[in-house]
């Protein structure tokens, strides 16, 4: 795809999404303070 | 004082968020990323990941727990947590200060350099003549505005640069013939280009290097001082809820589309629709005469060049504000004359910005090879110093002052010497050096604090030490 071996296209797609889910992960189960 | 430093703790979430990303994105990210992209292709695409995540990592790991304790004990900058965790008033405090201070001259010199790059395309100006405009005018407003000026002008600086990466990279990469093109172009060139890395003699991008890269990028840049202090302006804990996403989503974009510029680049050198000038650190211009071969107008060149500015200024300002507070407040009011006055501190702090862009100014005289090696090598020196005393001091309750002293020392010591040994070719490392500093600060750091007391119950209280980010 894209012109790239499927390996890196993989790789680095995958690894990318991965933190994407976990920083949502966090935003999703911080506990706000009241102000 | 506070105002001045910590922006009187009012920082909210687009601002800090935008200050963040202004903070790590610096002239090194526009001209050393791409200029990296054009030399080394795509094995060094985990660049894109691991910055980005490093404001994600400096928010979750460090700046949950430190802004809530900042908070309570009213604490300036991160050598005030240091002191207080460690019990160190002097030692520690002073001597982060100081590794603090070095490794932000030396980044700051990579900056200059950058400002250089800029002013020498556009108006064809000397390289000694560009690095003095530069610094005049970033030194001007930082002493007059302390971290008001610097969040405020980041912030427009931060908007400047997303909208500007978002327009010019594009244009650039569909004037080299698009994406799947540039790519099948540098496959051509060489089919290692597009590897994710590489193998073999004489490989630099190899998996255990990137591995120690990554590291490095994501955890050193992390505890930059620059980036870690603006932590404690933040106004309420919870613009960390979404911070990390946000900042990590914006910088991504920009980060990938300024690798794939670079990669654009190889294309435009390979058809002789852009020639490089002849200097030494050549592939740190791919950028800028990218942009001239995608836009043949001279209004959109300024328009280029300003952004590119804003994108040094925003690291470089910060960073000067940064050796103006660690050298005014932990080293001249916390250890050479405790009883000083705020306004002689703050003139303290003018004073030392001013020496510290002159210095700066000299060692930036001459260009390095590649920008961006100057800058690993300062995140790196961060890295080996600072990220073992920071996370243990935050999560590890048997970590302790003598510990810290003696992995703060070792980090810095050896990172020197490791550093030296790589940039002198002495021995040819597998891994970027600041890991094996690391490694030797995070084993000095179990054996001196298992060997020594530990801190007392109420320090350990007071700072929240433990192995949790919230309670």
């Amino acid at each position: 795809m894209f012109g790239l071996p499927t390996i890196t296209t993989v790789l680095v797609g995958g690894a990318f999404l991965l933190i994407i889910i976990a920083l949502l992960y966090w935003g999703l189960t911080f506990k706000e303070i009241p102000s | 004082m506070s105002d001045y430093v910590v922006a009187g703790r009012s920082l909210d979430f687009w601002v800090f968020t935008l200050l963040m990303i202004g903070s790590v994105c610096s002239g090194m990210s526009l001209l050393g990323v791409s200029g990296l992209g054009y030399k080394f292709a795509w094995p060094t695409i985990w660049e894109q990941l691991a910055v980005p995540l490093s404001i994600a990592f400096c928010i979750i790991f460090f700046g949950v727990k430190m802004h809530t304790v900042a908070k309570k004990s009213g604490y300036m900058t991160v050598q005030d947590y240091l002191a207080h965790r460690f019990e160190s008033q002097t030692a520690l405090r002073g001597m982060s200060a100081s590794a603090g201070i070095i490794v932000s001259m030396i980044y700051l010199a990579g900056q200059y350099t950058a400002i250089s790059i800029v002013l020498m395309w556009l108006w064809g100006l000397p390289h000694w003549m560009a690095l003095l405009i530069g610094a005049a005018i970033v030194t001007f407003y930082t002493v007059i505005g302390g971290l008001y000026a610097v969040a405020w002008t980041t912030l427009v600086q931060g908007l400047m640069l997303i909208i500007g990466v978002l327009i010019m990279a594009p244009l650039v990469i569909m004037a080299a013939g698009g994406f799947t093109h540039i790519n099948e172009v540098m496959a051509a060139v060489n089919p290692t280009n597009v590897d994710p890395w590489v193998t073999g003699a004489g490989a630099v991008f190899t998996p255990e290097y990137i591995f120690s890269f990554a590291l490095l990028l994501t955890i050193g840049l992390a505890c930059a001082p620059h980036v870690i202090n603006n932590i404690l302006s933040v106004k309420n804990v919870n613009t960390f809820k979404w911070a990390p996403l946000v900042a990590f989503g914006i910088y991504a974009v920009v980060m990938f589309l300024l690798k794939f510029t670079g990669f654009a680049g190889i294309v435009l050198v390979n058809d002789g629709i852009i020639q490089l000038p002849k200097v030494a650190n050549a592939q740190d211009f791919i950028f800028v005469y990218g942009v001239q071969a995608a836009m043949p107008n001279i209004f959109m060149w300024g328009i280029f060049a300003v952004i590119v500015l804003a994108a040094v200024m925003s690291t470089t300002d910060r960073l000067m504000l940064t050796i103006g507070t660690y050298f005014s407040w932990d080293i001249y009011k916390k250890i050479l004359k405790p009883g000083a006055p705020d306004k002689e501190v703050l003139l303290v702090s003018q004073i030392s910005v001013f020496v510290a862009a002159l210095v700066t100014l000299l060692l930036a005289i001459t260009p390095p090879d590649m920008l961006v090696w100057l800058i690993w090598a300062g995140i790196g020196i961060m890295f080996a110093t600072f990220a073992v005393p920071m996370l243990s001091g935050l999560y590890w309750r048997r970590a302790t002052r003598e510990g810290a002293l003696v992995s703060m020392a070792l980090g810095l010591i050896t990172s020197l010497v490791f550093g030296g040994i790589s940039y002198f070719k002495l021995v040819k490392l597998p891994m970027h050096f600041s890991f094996y500093a690391f490694v030797i600060a995070v084993v000095a750091m179990i054996v001196v604090s298992l060997m020594t007391k530990q801190t007392n119950e109420k320090v350990l209280a007071e700072t929240m030490t433990g192995w949790y980010i919230r309670k």
